[in-house]
């Protein structure tokens, strides 16, 4: 089977004035369809920067990520746009929800900007998977941290992309709403057969995933079966 | 989608969106109103003019169509040389003075007679006749705005001239008093500033008009049928371009406001562009977004524009009753378009901008 995700030799550099930082030094890492992987390390080890560079947010300064085959670092920006928009779907520790749009309204978006247009049967099993059914009227200021980021989660999969991100999903969240979301998230793999990439430095939330690889100093260390 | 999430923006932010909608609303009716103002009275004059009933005006050589900027250089006796041809029925000489005290009017020094032989007579609302000295005829429009009834006083060129009738507006001036009053205090004895001439039949205009010409080859001769259609912006030196410079100013004004607003705007929803990129819009989609809502508030400041642009009329007109402010739906399309246009101008600077932004730094934005 193909890895929906491959990076090969995997560098970012950032450069401030005369100061360079490398956030990834070398990563190689695989992710074949219908994982639920966690990848754990501690802050400043570029977790979140190798979701970003993944995610097609910003270039590698060096080697290849391969999404479902395309080499992000051979994409222009508008390609890697289309590419985030078809393939990808995120969420981020602060749920970054439009607080001016109701629920229905912020999982719609996604819809819209995918393109195909409102889909009234994936929207309904996916607001009531995650249990929003009876929120989707409220604006974000309206609910919970965690009916938030089960609001991000359906704005994330909707368009059913190839590849779910998140971004320390329950880094904002108490010990109960962080079980909600990582169940859900567990939901979302097993029965939709979501592939998902999630960065962590909680043990118990990587304990949701089905492989755990580790980072430090900007590169993976392991790989460790969870189960 | 966008078009829910745009009016939820502006409507999460009710304050600035209402200065920018007042501010375009202002923009368009300064254009409007400054526009409608000019062309107004222009073509209130226009009419006035050729509600006396002549059929033909004579002026001096180079003379200007707007009779406040004639002066008077012909003899009053070419009176005599305009009866003798054929077609023409009668012939008024006038004398014109503007006069400045509580505003710009164009002061009418007639013949009673041989303007009442032209003109078919003034319909008097109350008082008689002109007769000699310091004596003044005001229309009703005037004697309404000054309060003024027969027996009152008015100043004019320092002299205290005396009410003796309110007529009917629209026979040329607001204000007539007797030619050798005039000719004494302004030292033109004898002279006039222009003829107004009535033909026999209005079919012999054109051959009375063709004797003139023959007569006095560099005069000003032109028919008062057509006085309306030549009595535009574009006759009137100075007047286009102050048009340009309102429109200009309006253009800045709306300009301005509408790139301040839109990169607040933009400032503000930093996190939220940063989203939308992570969730795969384009630059084009972000930039849409902007200039949609810069293009919702133009037009809900156009709607604004138009009902200020109205009540400023009703203002205007109330306090100066003599002001003619002609709101003409050309100049509402063209304001509309005008703001419409500085509007899109002004957001496209910060539409372009947060289509550019780097979305990890834009989702890491405080």
């Amino acid at each position: 089977m193909e890895p929906i995700l491959k990076t090969e030799n995997l560098w970012k550099i950032y450069r401030s004035s005369q100061v360079e930082v490398s956030a990834l030094q070398g990563v190689n890492f695989e992710v074949y369809p219908g994982e639920f992987v966690a990848v754990m390390g501690p802050s400043g080890c570029g977790k979140s920067t190798l979701l970003y560079v993944i995610g097609g947010l910003t270039q590698p300064t060096r080697g290849r990520v391969l999404v479902d085959g395309n080499d992000l670092a051979a994409l222009s920006d508008a390609e890697r746009t289309r590419l985030r928009r078809h393939k990808i779907g995120f969420v981020f520790q602060r749920f970054n929800l439009l607080p001016t749009l109701t629920a229905r309204g912020n999982i719609a978006i996604a819809q819209h900007i995918h393109g195909n247009g409102f889909d009234p049967h994936r929207f309904a099993v996916i607001t009531r998977m995650l249990g929003l059914t009876e929120r989707l009227q409220h604006r974000p200021a309206e609910l919970s941290g965690g009916e938030q980021q089960r609001v991000a989660l359906a704005r994330a999969v909707i368009h059913e992309p190839k590849l779910l991100l998140a971004d320390e999903p329950t880094g904002n969240l108490d010990t109960r709403n962080s079980e909600i979301v990582l169940g859900m998230l567990r939901q979302l793999n097993r029965e939709l057969g979501q592939t998902i990439v999630m960065i962590t430095h909680n043990p118990e939330a990587a304990a949701y995933a089905s492989r755990v690889v580790h980072m430090r100093d900007g590169v993976i260390v392991d790989g460790i079966p969870a189960d | 989608m966008i078009a829910q999430m745009i009016v939820r923006n502006l409507f999460h932010r009710k304050l600035r969106t209402l200065i920018s909608v007042l501010a375009v609303g202002v923009e368009v009716a300064l254009v409007v109103v400054m526009v409608g103002l000019t062309t107004g009275m222009l073509q209130e004059t226009a009419k006035r003019i050729e509600g006396i009933g002549a059929d033909i005006m004579l002026q001096p050589p180079s003379s200007s169509i707007f009779l406040a900027f004639s002066s008077a250089p012909m003899s009053i006796r070419i009176r005599d040389r305009l009866k003798t041809i054929e077609g023409v029925r009668a012939v008024a000489p006038v004398l014109l003075q503007s006069s400045t005290s509580g505003g710009l009017d164009v002061v009418y020094g007639i013949e009673p007679e041989s303007f009442r032989a032209v003109s078919g007579g003034f319909v008097f609302h109350e008082g008689r006749e002109l007769r000699e000295g310091y004596e003044v005829l005001v229309d009703d429009w005037y004697a309404a705005a000054r309060r003024l009834r027969v027996g009152d006083t008015l100043q004019l060129f320092g002299h205290d001239f005396k009410v003796v009738g309110v007529v009917e507006h629209g026979k040329g001036a607001r204000l007539f008093v007797p030619i050798r009053t005039l000719q004494q205090l302004f030292g033109a004895v004898d002279k006039a500033s222009l003829f107004f001439i009535k033909c026999v039949r209005a079919g012999q205009t054109p051959h009375v008009m063709g004797e003139l010409r023959a007569l006095f080859p560099r005069y000003e001769i032109r028919p008062l049928k057509d006085l309306l259609s030549m009595m535009t912006p574009s006759s009137l030196p100075g007047l286009e371009a102050f048009h340009r410079s309102m429109i200009a100013l309006a253009v800045v004004i709306g300009f301005l406001v509408i790139l301040l607003s839109m990169y607040t705007t933009t400032l503000e929803r930093t996190r939220e562009i940063g989203v939308l990129k992570a969730l795969g819009a384009s630059k084009a989609y972000i930039a849409r977004i902007f200039l949609v809502e810069s293009a919702l508030l133009c037009a809900a400041g156009i709607l604004a524009g138009v009902g200020l642009s109205y009540l400023a009329k009703g203002v205007l007109t109330s306090i100066f009753p003599t002001l003619s402010v002609q709101i003409t739906s050309v100049w509402l399309l063209r304001a509309a378009a005008i703001a419409l246009g500085a509007g899109l101008a002004g957001a496209a600077y910060p539409a372009w901008l947060a289509s550019r932004r780097d979305p990890i730094q834009a989702l890491a934005y405080e």
